[in-house]
């Protein structure tokens, strides 16, 4: 990622002689992917072809290498890393790894796989939640072995650890109703430096193991379409390099991992309404949907497509977990100790995008912030709800509910731990805008192409589309909505990018 | 007044190297690369409607100091710093490294039009923001916000 890249190598003398496959992209201007037939010349020959150099990416190179194949891996953009480099670098990885044993964390497959298949979407990819259950602990510890640093530390924070701690809980496991459903552990895996860029530290490991195993890396080179053979395999891909169309022959199997596609306005107002009405956008520059078009250019499913991470940050401070959260009837909606991707998704798509945090004296914000606006203030909740449009009554009843049980330590409702749940009492009263148009609501896609376990795309049809293989975000894989645990989709790029690399390397060379 | 015309012509410059190189990637003639833009006009920013401009900013950076580096520097007190040298941040690109101009909100202005395009060599991989108005929202909100103590 560090490596400064408009250097690809490739010479003006290459360029002025590249017409034949210049004259090849003209026909297919317009058109979904490119018959081979009109390519006349091959700038470059592979046996797999890797787009995007995130997680996924990075990690089907570097299994696909060392299964033997010749790799040439491409970014759009001058840097390495994509979005993966950006977050967090939490891998979502449980059922006793070696981290977890270390600290002496109690964990099964089963309760991993429960959280994941009940907490969270309805009919989500069973197959593939599975196998990742299954396999993480091994996974987590090849993560190990490519170099990258954990620490056998636990941080009891709700939030990404801003010390050096590398097991927390990421995600929802605490909060009703995902307690009652799979029996809580720390899953979160996130490499052990301070501050929040473990993203960045894992992969600046995986970009040098996969630069020291001879993958050929080339930043600054946008994909463009897909090469087609006339019975449908895939044949190569269009690239641009410096302004310049060029035809790259691929024999073994192309693996879309550009990401998703949050900074393509219009396909997200198209594809995923929700998350186009979310406030800021969060990924990297490249995500702009490109191979997930690649790919249904060719005939791929695409799934899930609406589906995102909304996240509405109310913590930390924790203190805030004491307050309520209502919708535009004045009603709670959620146990506001939910993970704050649950929390976002129930406002985003559940209560048509609009709520308050409802705070006394102590669950108030302390200082400053610019997340969320204060929108009332009052020293009573009749005069906070007079200031709001709830219907009348509305916020008193939902209060008075609320304090009755809650000063008996229950919440009937939505079970709140009692780490948080205590009556709202003492003035001033606030309310907080989390509506997704005026908080900070960061937005993330997740649909993308459908493909099997081991990253084989599958047509409409439901047959694979031989050549082709996709992972991380150009899928449509573990983290679905709501988003229940930070780790869940770098865990995703990571395990299933390195089963696509696998793949596509072992395909037969066509 | 002789400040401003320093950093305009700053500005100039720089955007009359970023269009060279651009324009020599093209291929477009040389005549055209001189014309160079005219010096941005920087409209009039609402530091409220800014907070949310600047959302996608969070991504890699903090106005607040409390929250240190990440994978960009914090930006408290940013402008009058020089470019690409604070203490403690150690992901500067070569080009930041060596820079030697102070960050203006005009210049930063003039910057987030096209980051990429202004510095090709910056580790910074953001879309910038296009739209003149939006952006001058976002630099009133940065110039809230990075001097506002804990």
């Amino acid at each position: 990622m560090t490596k400064g890249t408009g250097d690809t190598g490739i010479s003006r003398r290459g360029l002025l002689t590249g017409l034949a496959a210049t004259a090849a992209a003209t026909v297919a201007a317009g058109s979904a992917a490119l018959p081979r037939s009109a390519v006349t010349s091959w700038h470059m020959r592979t046996d797999v072809m890797v787009i995007g150099s995130g997680a996924a990416g990075v990690c089907a190179a570097i299994e696909a290498r060392q299964a033997g194949a010749e790799v040439l891996l491409i970014e759009s953009l001058s840097r390495f890393g994509g979005a993966s480099a950006m977050s967090g670098g939490v891998v979502y990885a449980g059922g006793g790894t070696a981290l977890q044993k270390a600290l002496k964390v109690e964990d099964s497959v089963e309760q991993m796989y429960r959280f994941i298949a009940l907490a969270g979407a309805i009919h989500p990819p069973l197959d593939k939640i599975q196998l990742y259950c299954e396999e993480s602990a091994a996974h987590f510890d090849w993560l190990v072995a490519q170099g990258v640093p954990y620490t056998a530390k636990f941080s009891g924070s709700k939030e990404l650890p801003m010390g050096d701690e590398s097991l927390y809980f990421s995600g929802t496991e605490l909060a009703w109703p995902a307690r009652d459903l799979a029996t809580p552990a720390p899953r979160g895996h996130v490499p052990g430096v301070p501050g929040m860029t473990g993203g960045r530290r894992l992969m600046e490991t995986l970009l040098p193991t996969a630069e020291a195993l001879g993958v050929n890396l080339r930043a600054g080179v946008a994909a463009g379409r897909l090469i087609t053979e006339s019975d449908g395999r895939i044949a190569g891909v269009m690239v641009t390099i410096a302004g310049e169309p060029r035809a790259i022959r691929v024999r073994r199997g192309v693996v879309l991992a550009c990401g998703g596609f949050i900074h393509n306005r219009e396909m997200l107002k198209q594809y995923a309404p929700h998350l186009y009405d979310c406030s800021v956008p969060w990924g990297n520059a490249g995500d702009q949907g490109d191979g997930i078009n690649m790919g249904i250019a060719v005939g791929a499913a695409a799934l899930r497509m609406h589906e995102g991470f909304a996240i509405a940050p109310i913590y930390p401070p924790e203190n805030v977990l004491s307050a309520i959260v209502v919708n535009a009837s004045g009603q709670r909606f959620i146990s506001e100790e939910s993970y704050y991707g649950v929390l976002g998704d129930a406002i985003a798509y559940h209560q048509q995008g609009r709520a308050w945090l409802i705070t006394d004296k102590q669950s108030s914000y302390p200082t400053h912030q610019d997340s969320f606006l204060q929108v009332a203030e009052g020293n009573s909740i009749g005069e906070l709800a007079a200031q709001l449009d709830f219907p009348k009554g509305a916020l008193q009843h939902t209060v008075g509910y609320y304090n009755q049980h809650a000063a008996n330590g229950d919440d009937p409702l939505f079970r709140k731990s009692r780490t948080y749940l205590r009556p709202l009492q003492g003035p001033p009263y606030k309310a907080w805008d989390l509506s997704v148009a005026n908080a900070f609501f960061p937005a993330h896609t997740f649909g993308g192409l459908r493909t099997t376990v081991d990253g084989q795309v599958l047509s409409s049809f439901g047959d694979t589309i031989p050549g082709l293989y996709a992972a991380g975000r150009n899928t449509a894989g573990i983290p679905t909505a709501p988003y229940i645990a930070s780790g869940l989709s770098v865990g995703d790029c990571t395990f299933f990018g390195r089963r696509a690399g696998r793949a596509a390397a072992n395909r037969s060379r066509s | 007044m002789k400040r401003l015309s320093q950093i305009i012509t700053l500005c100039c410059s720089l955007y009359l190297a970023t269009v060279a190189v651009q324009a020599q990637d093209a291929q477009v003639s040389e005549e055209q690369a001189q014309a160079g833009p005219a010096p941005l006009e920087q409209p009039v920013g609402d530091a409220a409607r800014g907070r949310l401009v600047f959302g996608p900013c969070r991504t890699c950076h903090y106005p607040e100091p409390f929250m240190g580096h990440n994978n960009g520097p914090n930006l408290h007190r940013i402008f009058g710093k020089v470019a690409g040298k604070q203490e403690g941040f150690d992901y500067y690109s070569e080009e930041f490294k060596a820079a030697q101009f102070v960050w203006t909100p005009e210049l930063m202005f003039t910057w987030l039009e096209n980051p990429m395009a202004m510095f090709p060599g910056s580790s910074m991989m953001s879309l910038g923001v296009p739209d003149p108005q939006q952006r001058a929202d976002l630099i009133a909100f940065l110039m809230q916000a990075s001097v506002r103590e804990p």
